[in-house]
């Protein structure tokens, strides 16, 4: 029964199936030097306007973008157009398995002026590495933890207060496993990435059902959700709660529960198979100057920088630098890479969570 | 009905299987480039033990299809999303019958083509933009419940948003107009004559509504189903944005094996598990159909 | 009976366009989250004026579900005709091989094109993405064009052939105009279906080149301004105004189907 597929083999099958020369193949399309493309999640920095024109001005580089709305998406993207991405979005926690499949190429920081001033725990972070080398620069960081409504902020400083009598139908759940599995291990003081007992995660996260309200899958859906006071408590993202303070006016407040957050560190990749490999890294390094970031951030809303200088240069009122305290660095646990047979029974967990709320 | 025939009587030495075959290879030849052989390669993935990328090593399995055996909390979740198009073919049904023929009988002319087209016009529009406006509509102090107040003003809020009445309602406004221009199209073509004629024979309106109506209607009823049924069973933009905790469906599932998981072949397996039931669903059916509907 | 009639369509289609409204009012309304009280403001259509991007999005999206309706329409058509007037073998098969593509999720589908095209050098593209424009829209037209030929007449098509019409010329005269109604629904569920479709686009199209509904889509994990219903309002507004045009201008019964 398990036999061993060649894939080239299996590929040729496949292919042969169409009528040969119907559709003639068509090679990536010869793009001049002065052009990248960027693969990221869209309004996600990288594709603000007058970053791009300030970039064009000063390099003669002009950036285009292609995105994803999901992680999984950016990997087959990568894998399935070779010689089409100059610069990826990665979130840390993919960048070595994308590595390993040799997509990404290793990074040299000598040619990224401005990696001198990342925060070294975010520069070196192991997430990056993958066979000794560094696959990624740091970029941004934030914590997925309680975006509470400011007038109930008071009293919820524990995850607890999900479970709480007094959120009982007022609670909003980010949809994701890895998070929401997360948020159960945090409470049981365990690592967020490698949960001992996961029937104890899924009978904790079924305790929570009276409470739950909706299940929030998208930055819009819970703007919109909260503005019109479906719920007071949720688990959010602390950039996008910076946002909603301050684009939207939203009276929510970011808290880092006492049992702590979970950290998610994204960083920029050269693929392997791009084009224009030196306007590439020299695009990465605009992207973490502290000039583009402290715009994007008081202009825009955007997660932490991983540009320590960047940090300080923010004003000291701005509501992203009161979230993203710089000592908390040293207390999150970040998603981390992990096996797939462990994705996948963290994706079981909580479906089988997400069908007793439905029942 | 009348069976159709074998194809007009060739005239220009053009054999009926040429003529056959020249009608359905344009159709068949596209959909097989651009769906079947992608599909066959994603049915071979749900064999596997993961998606053959990289340089890991691959096995077959036949593992993803025992996921219902494995994960039992799913067969409530699929009986679910069949409930759920059930209700909303059903619910399309009586309103998109009745629809189509106060459409073709009660209208005439010019009329009733603007009206043709103003079925159709809100499908124009963007379906995660109409969700979202659902969203307004059906919430407490929503829209319906600030309509419902105009005439009574000290009415208990009817807001239904996150829950599974909300899905409905959102999967019926999609596919409604499928259900009322199928029946349309067949009822249209019923000739006044053979109604007034029932009439005039002493046919009360349910029995020419039994008799005569349903079955020529009965085409367009099906066709209706089959675009509402289907696509309804996979569905997951409705339920998750309109559904909260209550949206969870096999479409949901599914996308969340692939955008979250990252396990093609279970969620290629789980889809084509889907599609057996859907062909058993319809098998089963149109022989039903087909004892009840021949009669005339 | 008939004014019941009317009064049940009125309502019907009330209920159809209720989120319409919605969708219109919250583009002339200035809370960028479609919060409640109304405040009218033209702010969003003026926003949309400098976005380049989005109506570069939208005016692919009705070039290509332009295309796509021609292209639909006449293939799935010929497909039509021959399922549900001819008997031969393999019919039924044919019949149920339709469902696939509307059964099996789009997500899956449009990954399935992505890696298929990736491996048969077929690519990403203009091309790539009427491939599976195209492919999608074939089953809705074979099945509504399918609905309105089960009830067109035969009988007038032999009627006319007895007199000595050529099967052709039969097809072009008698049959033809009574499938005119089925053809203009097909092809009005035909540039829906394009109109809407995300996960095809938004897999196969060149990098940099968008679609309103990758646009929109892509967009809703920060958030997507009334500006997305400034451009559907106007979408909308502008087909109402082609139907007025057509309905003065077609003597006809296009779509009555009156003999």
């Amino acid at each position: 029964m398990r036999t061993l597929v060649d894939r080239r083999r299996f590929n040729l099958l496949l292919g042969a199936g169409v009528a040969a020369g119907a559709l003639g193949a068509r090679m990536p399309r010869a793009r001049a030097a002065n052009k990248i493309t960027v693969l990221n999640w869209q309004g996600y920095g990288t594709d603000e306007a007058w970053a791009l024109k300030l970039f064009a001005e000063q390099t003669g580089i002009e950036v285009v973008h292609d995105y994803f709305n999901s992680e999984q998406e950016m990997f087959t993207k990568l894998r399935t157009n070779p010689g089409a991405y100059d610069v990826a979005l990665i979130n840390s926690a993919w960048t070595s398995r994308i590595a390993e499949e040799g997509l990404l190429d290793p990074i040299d920081f000598a040619t990224v002026p401005n990696s001198a001033d990342l925060d070294p725990l975010l520069r070196d972070s192991s997430n990056f590495a993958f066979d000794g080398k560094p696959y990624g620069v740091a970029w941004v960081w934030g914590m997925n933890g309680l975006g509470v409504r400011k007038d109930k902020a008071a009293g919820a400083q524990s995850l607890e207060v999900l479970w709480s009598p007094e959120a009982v139908g007022r609670v909003a759940l980010y949809d994701d496993a890895i998070t929401e599995v997360g948020i159960a291990a945090l409470l049981f003081g365990e690592s967020i990435n490698d949960p001992k007992d996961m029937k104890a995660v899924v009978e904790k996260l079924k305790a929570m059902k009276p409470n739950v309200k909706l299940i929030w899958s998208s930055e819009d859906q819970w703007n919109k959700a909260f503005s019109a006071g479906e719920f007071d408590y949720s688990i959010y993202w602390s950039g996008a709660a910076g946002r909603s303070q301050k684009t939207f006016k939203l009276p929510v407040e970011f808290i880092v529960p006492t049992e702590g957050a979970i950290g998610w560190l994204d960083g920029l990749s050269v693929p392997a198979s791009a084009p224009n490999k030196a306007e590439a890294v020299s695009f990465i390094n605009y992207m973490i100057d502290p000039k583009f970031y402290v715009k994007w951030a008081t202009e825009v809303g955007a997660p932490a920088s991983a540009n320590a200088k960047a940090m300080e240069e923010l004003p000291a009122d701005d509501p992203q630098k009161l979230i993203h305290k710089t000592e908390y660095l040293k207390k999150l646990q970040f998603m981390s890479p992990m096996p797939d047979d462990r994705r996948q029974a963290f994706v079981d967990a909580w479906e089988e969570v997400k069908a007793f709320y439905a029942s | 009905m009348s069976e159709p025939q074998s194809g007009a009587p060739a005239r220009r030495g053009l054999s009926p299987g040429a003529v056959t075959a020249a009608l359905v290879t344009p159709a068949y030849l596209w959909l097989t480039v651009a769906i079947f052989l992608p599909l066959v390669a994603m049915l071979v993935f749900s064999f596997l033990t993961a998606a053959p990328f990289g340089n890991r090593a691959v096995s077959f399995t036949g593992a993803h299809y025992l996921v219902f055996y494995n994960r039992p909390y799913l067969v409530e979740v699929a009986l679910r999303s069949l409930a759920l198009g059930a209700w909303t073919t059903g619910i399309c049904a009586l309103i998109g019958l009745p629809a189509a023929l106060a459409l073709s009988r009660a209208f005439h002319g010019r009329t009733r083509e603007v009206l043709f087209f103003l079925v159709i016009l809100p499908f124009w529009t963007n379906g995660l933009v109409r969700v979202f406006s659902w969203t307004m509509v059906l919430r407490e102090n929503g829209i319906l419940d600030d309509l419902v107040r105009a005439f009574w003003v000290d009415a208990p809020s009817i807001g239904i948003l996150y829950s599974y009445p909300a899905i409905v309602v959102g999967l019926v406004h999609a596919y409604l107009p499928y259900m009322i221009l199928t029946c349309y199209l067949s009822v249209v073509a019923i000739d006044d004559e053979i109604l007034e004629a029932a009439k005039s024979l002493g046919a009360r309106a349910p029995v020419v509504f039994w008799k005569i109506v349903l079955p020529l209607a009965a085409p367009g009823l099906i066709a209706g189903s089959v675009l509402i049924f289907v696509p309804v069973i996979g569905s997951f933009m409705e339920p998750r944005i309109l559904g909260g905790t209550a949206g969870v469906t096999i479409g949901t599932v599914i996308e969340d094996q692939f955008t979250q998981a990252f396990n093609w072949p279970l969620g290629s397996a789980l889809s084509f598990i889907m599609l057996a039931v859907v062909l058993v669903v319809f098998a089963v059916f149109s022989r039903a159909l087909r004892g009840r509907l021949t009669l005339s | 009976m008939t004014a019941a009639g009317k009064v049940f369509l009125f309502a019907v289609l009330g209920f159809l366009y209720l989120p319409v409204a919605v969708l219109v009012a919250m583009a002339f309304n200035a809370s960028p989250l479609y919060a409640l009280p109304f405040e009218f403001t033209t702010h969003w259509f003026e926003e949309l004026s400098g976005n380049d991007k989005l109506l570069a999005a939208t005016r692919n999206s009705v070039l290509i579900a332009i295309l796509t309706t021609v292209l639909a329409t006449i293939i799935g058509s010929l497909a039509a005709i021959a399922l549900s007037r001819r008997r031969f073998r393999g019919r039924t098969l044919l019949q149920l091989l339709l469902l696939p593509p509307i059964a099996i999720p789009w997500l899956i589908i449009g990954t399935a094109m992505l890696v298929f095209f990736f491996w048969t050098g077929i690519g990403r593209g203009l091309h790539a993405m009427v491939l599976g424009h195209v492919a999608l829209a074939i089953p809705y037209v074979v099945l509504v064009v399918g609905a309105g030929l089960n009830n067109t007449r035969i009988d007038l098509e032999e009627a006319a052939m007895s007199l000595g019409s050529t099967p052709l010329h039969a097809f072009f005269a008698v049959t033809l105009p009574l499938l005119m109604p089925s053809l203009i629904a097909a092809a009005l569920f035909a540039f829906a279906v394009s109109l809407d479709q995300f996960v095809i686009s938004y897999f196969l199209a060149t990098p940099g080149v968008s679609t309103l509904p990758v646009e929109i889509y892509t967009s809703i994990r920060k958030g997507f301004t009334p500006e997305v219903n400034a451009v559907s309002s106007l979408l909308l507004a502008a087909s109402m105004f082609l139907i007025i045009i057509f309905a003065r201008l077609t003597k006809v019964g296009g779509v009555s189907g009156r003999r």
